[in-house]
């Protein structure tokens, strides 16, 4: 176990957007040892500037696919790292982790968010998982875990950028949305560019429909279409909870587990992605799916015609601290 | 909840996985409610079918005439299943995907 804490940590979170990124960020903060984390995605510079307490090695994104696998390699190997974590993609994103595995001295460790099943059965993914990886963790229980059977499986709660202890009051998350007591439905803008559209028409028109409530768009770039006082740049989002009386996003893995965890109500639109599977979990854990403008917002007014919300859900566990532990007796 | 065009990205099949593509899991025999899966990798009644079966015009001799070539072979391949399919999508090559 010594060893293990002295070592470090290397975590393999290549892929765009922000959850790879922001999962390694979780069990990096609440870890006792040093902890790398290895990167693409175009959003490393914000979470950098936020906690620059992290190692964090940022790919250039841009990299055509070849040299981002050599230079991936490289990296790792030259890592010296006594465990390597590997967020998602078993093989590594451009499967170039798939020959380095077997040689590598390290614990290897999957965390086995969500997976096309197609992708599983195409690269034969269960049995090079069963003889890879030495632990396999299951981020959360809604995670459709299609490696789940493996014998080396543990599962923990969902992995989260912060605590419960470490959220701001309902107070001064107001104040980080800049907002009077008024009733709050933050927009989460996470995803891809082409999306931005949407989550600016959304805001738009919330703003338009004016239901008496405050709307604040979360993006690191202000959507096409939202109104720019509307606008918000801020990372994590998580912090932003405490004040918000309804969520409206997409179905990744961070917002979804964020509002669950918070009990912030999630209307959330499910986008289509290679590997992971939006859909099966906005369906078990959304409040209201729209996918249109008009839709978005009939479901934020039935949503609001509740009694407001006066204070955040603040008991919930982190499973990255499970992860640690996990990870510690390995 | 279940989103208004949600359509069930699951594989089912017997011979071929095709996606399921209904709009809800509740009461779907193929994932039993959202707990199978991958209903197609997971089928367990295909003993006794090891093979796509004979067709020869023989006897089969309606169906030599409805598919235009008399004479002509009728059995049933495996390329005529990967007509059925979608072609395999490429995974690993966009370091960009999530």
């Amino acid at each position: 176990m010594g060893s293990r804490r002295s070592g470090l940590w290397l975590v393999y979170a290549l892929g765009g957007g922000w959850g790879h990124l922001t999962r390694a960020a979780a069990l990096a903060r609440v870890a006792r040892g040093p902890v790398r984390i290895l990167t693409n995605s175009p959003y490393a510079g914000a979470v950098c500037a936020r906690m620059p307490e992290l190692d964090i090695v940022a790919l250039n994104p841009e990299l055509p696919a070849a040299r981002a696998r050599e230079e991936t390699v490289r990296r790792v190997e030259a890592s010296g790292a006594a465990c390597l974590v590997v967020d998602t993609f078993p093989r590594g994103l451009g499967g170039e982790l798939a020959t380095l595995l077997p040689k590598l001295g390290a614990v290897r460790v999957l965390i086995h968010r969500d997976l096309n099943p197609d992708y599983i059965r195409q690269k034969g993914l269960e049995e090079f998982v069963g003889s890879s990886y030495d632990v396999v963790i299951r981020p959360g229980r809604a995670e459709a875990g299609s490696l789940a059977g493996l014998p080396q499986v543990r599962t923990t709660a969902p992995w989260l950028i912060r605590s419960a202890h470490e959220l701001p009051s309902r107070e001064a998350a107001r104040r980080l949305l800049g907002l009077e007591e008024r009733r709050c439905v933050l927009v989460n803008a996470a995803g891809n560019r082409e999306e931005q559209e949407w989550y600016g028409s959304v805001t738009r028109a919330l703003i338009g429909a004016r239901e008496g409530v405050a709307v604040r768009c979360v993006a690191p770039v202000c959507p096409p279409g939202c109104p720019r006082e509307a606008w918000l740049n801020y990372w994590p989002a998580m912090d932003l909870l405490p004040g918000v009386d309804a969520v409206v996003g997409g179905a990744g893995y961070n917002t979804v587990n964020e509002c669950v965890a918070c009990g912030v109500p999630l209307l959330t639109r499910a986008w289509p992605r290679k590997y992971d599977r939006q859909s099966l979990r906005a369906v078990g854990q959304a409040e209201a799916c729209p996918t249109g403008i008009d839709e978005a917002v009939a479901a934020v007014r039935a949503r609001l015609g509740g009694p407001a919300r006066t204070e955040m859900r603040r008991e919930f566990p982190n499973g990255a601290r499970e992860a640690v532990e996990i990870l510690e007796s390995a | 909840m279940i989103p208004s065009d949600w359509t069930c990205p699951r594989r089912i099949g017997f011979l071929f996985p095709h996606p399921c593509g209904r709009s809800s899991p509740v009461g779907c025999p193929e994932c039993q409610n959202g707990q199978i899966e991958d209903p197609y990798a997971q089928r367990t009644d295909r003993e006794g079918y090891d093979n796509y079966g004979d067709y020869d015009s023989a006897d089969w001799p309606g169906a030599a005439s409805a598919a235009g070539a008399p004479g002509e072979p009728l059995d049933f391949t495996e390329a005529d299943g990967e007509n059925l399919v979608k072609p395999e999508e490429e995974f690993e090559g966009d370091l960009t995907e999530s």
